[in-house]
């Protein structure tokens, strides 16, 4: 038996798949726009230029439109009665005790501050110091009132912000080197960057601290117009000439000169407008030397402007004397040796009873317009009027020399000085005793505090300045900051002037 | 007229004490002033609203009555109001300036 194999074929098996499905295709035609683009030239192609800035706009003021005839009328109904309570108010003692009730808030004189340079090393003194116009920095030249000859020393301006949350009382804020002892400083009174200075070759500065690179602004450079000495002071004062508000500095000397800088920006320079020499002539009669001509210049040590009359200044000098003095005086001319592009002529229109040293210190009160202080090397505080030569009070506080006084801003009949000893001593007048009611260690290490300054904004803060550099700074209490009434009439009653 | 006005502000400005004067209409705004621009406009505004309101006040209590004069004593300074009514019919709320005095 055999086996054949043959071939096959078998019909095909088809069975659909169970999780496959068949997939239908369909076709759709989709299809955005055209995007249409076009070529259009456009350009501003004039241009304008216009220049915007705020003016300082000050004290002009416009009050509203008013009929003239309706005010004359009110004011007419209305001034028998004013007058009337006007003049009982004079006589009523309804709140003559109110003062002594005041309630104690800040008893106490604190210091806030004892600002040094560390670079100094102790070495330099202050000369000066300065509020700015906002009240919040402090300027301070240092320098050294002790030269032999030429100086060489390497003095500083420093100033520091005191409104800072941080106020680093080793490092100033702003440091403007100088290469020569600097002796004076004010701050601008409006433009809080501006500070006027004068150094101990006789050349008045004006630097502006908001600039950047090159802080001084205008000199008055050394020559025939400046000064020969140290100068002594710098303050400025309104301008006369102009409308505008302009400010001229007014600079005195130890070579008997005042002179008035007018501030030129363009040209970087002070252009002297005015100038005054104080000569010998002007002594009282015990102190003029036989021989000596009358021409011979008196050296001026500090200067005061009184807050009243804008023309009338007081000049205390290093003879001793103390001399009133205005702007449009013309006195006699100054001696051929004296050569300067403007006539000099002297100042001076009065001569007070003089101090028996020099005077360091000279200061008129805000609120009295015929008083005013001045404070010498005699060891007293001397407080004159106007009008008489005689002082009308003399302190001697028994502390050595006293280098600078002022009177309060606020309070019309408290006086501070500083003296040799290193104390700030606060007078007030109105206690009627001649001890100081504060006495207070203006220097950490008992040197010579030769300089002060009330801040003339913020009124409770008073530096001081002493030998060493170190400037201290204190809050008054509110017995020394809050006005009271019968302070004029202490101060009136002093000038002996009682009810004008 | 003008003339008038000045004399007479003058001669109450001097007077003894008076350390400055303000005239406020009845708007509020200051006529005439002699002390500076913010403290003007501060004051004027500030003591035109309390004059109204004691004003307001005195006439709340009594209708027949009238404000005359309201000062205020601080512990610095104090300061005098005179508000008077300038027209002569009587008509109230209209004209009333105000003569603001501040005493040392």
């Amino acid at each position: 038996m055999s086996v054949e194999f043959t071939d096959e074929s078998l019909e095909p098996v088809e069975f659909k798949s169970s999780w496959k499905r068949e997939r239908s295709v369909a076709e759709q035609g989709c299809q955005t726009r055209d995007v249409y683009t076009n070529n259009v030239e456009v350009q501003s192609h004039e241009k304008f230029d216009q220049g915007v800035q705020t003016d300082y706009g000050g004290d002009s003021y416009e009050s509203a439109d008013s009929d003239s005839q309706a005010l004359a009328e009110f004011l007419h109904r209305v001034e028998p009665m004013v007058m009337q309570c006007l003049n009982r108010n004079l006589k009523s003692k309804a709140f003559d005790g109110i003062l002594d009730q005041r309630d104690s808030g800040l008893e106490s004189i604190t210091c806030m501050h004892t600002l040094h340079n560390a670079e100094l090393q102790e070495k330099m003194q202050v000369t000066d110091l300065s509020w700015n116009a906002t009240g919040s920095t402090l300027a301070a030249t240092f320098g050294r009132f002790d030269h032999e000859d030429w100086c060489t020393h390497p003095a500083v301006l420093c100033t520091w912000n005191l409104d800072r949350r941080s106020v680093k009382e080793d490092k100033p804020d702003t440091i403007i080197d100088s290469p020569c002892c600097l002796m004076c400083l004010e701050f601008h009174p409006v433009n809080p960057a501006w500070i006027a200075g004068g150094n101990f070759n006789g050349e008045v500065i004006l630097w502006d601290l908001s600039q950047n690179d090159d802080l001084v602004l205008a000199s008055s450079g050394i020559g025939d117009d400046a000064h020969r000495e140290p100068v002594s002071k710098v303050h400025w004062i309104k301008s006369h000439s102009s409308k505008r508000r302009d400010y001229n500095i007014v600079s005195v000397s130890s070579d008997g000169k005042v002179l008035v800088w007018k501030v030129d920006m363009k040209k970087g320079r002070l252009k002297l407008s005015k100038g005054f020499v104080v000569m010998s002539q002007s002594l009282p009669r015990t102190m003029k030397v036989r021989g000596i001509r009358g021409d011979k210049e008196v050296g001026v040590t500090s200067l005061s402007f009184s807050h009243e009359d804008s023309d009338l200044f007081v000049l205390g000098s290093e003879s001793g004397c103390i001399f009133k003095c205005n702007l449009h005086a013309k006195g006699s001319p100054a001696g051929s040796h004296l050569i300067s592009s403007v006539p000099l002529c002297s100042p001076v229109s009065f001569t007070f009873n003089p101090h028996h040293g020099p005077v360091h210190s000279v200061d008129c009160s805000r609120f009295h317009r015929n008083a005013f202080l001045t404070a010498g090397m005699d060891q007293s505080i001397r407080i004159y009027n106007m009008l008489q030569a005689q002082p009308a009070l003399t302190i001697e506080p028994g502390e050595g020399y006293l280098f600078s006084a002022q009177w309060s801003p606020v309070r019309p009949a408290v006086l501070a000085a500083v003296t040799e000893k290193g104390n700030l001593l606060l007078y007030d007048l109105r206690t009627g005793h001649m001890v100081p009611t504060h006495k207070l260690e203006a220097s950490p290490n008992k040197v010579p505090v030769y300089s002060m300054q009330f801040n003339p904004q913020m009124k409770q803060i008073l530096a001081t300045g002493d030998g060493q550099g170190y400037i201290r700074v204190f809050r008054l209490s509110e017995a020394f900051t809050a006005m009271s009434g019968r302070d004029v009439e202490v101060l009136e009653e002093m000038m002996g002037s009682g009810k004008d | 007229m003008a003339a008038e006005v000045e004399e007479t502000l003058k001669r109450i400005q001097g007077h003894r004490g008076v350390t400055g004067t303000i005239v406020v209409n009845s708007e509020g705004i200051p006529i005439k002033t002699t002390l500076d621009n913010s403290t003007t406009v501060q004051y004027a505004s500030l003591i035109h609203s309390l004059t109204a309101k004691a004003r307001s006040t005195v006439r709340d209590i009594d209708p027949s009555n009238d404000l005359k004069f309201l000062r205020i004593r601080s512990r610095k300074n104090e300061i005098m109001c005179a508000p008077v009514r300038t027209d002569m019919k009587g008509n109230i709320n209209i004209l009333m300036h105000i003569l603001i005095l501040f005493l040392s």
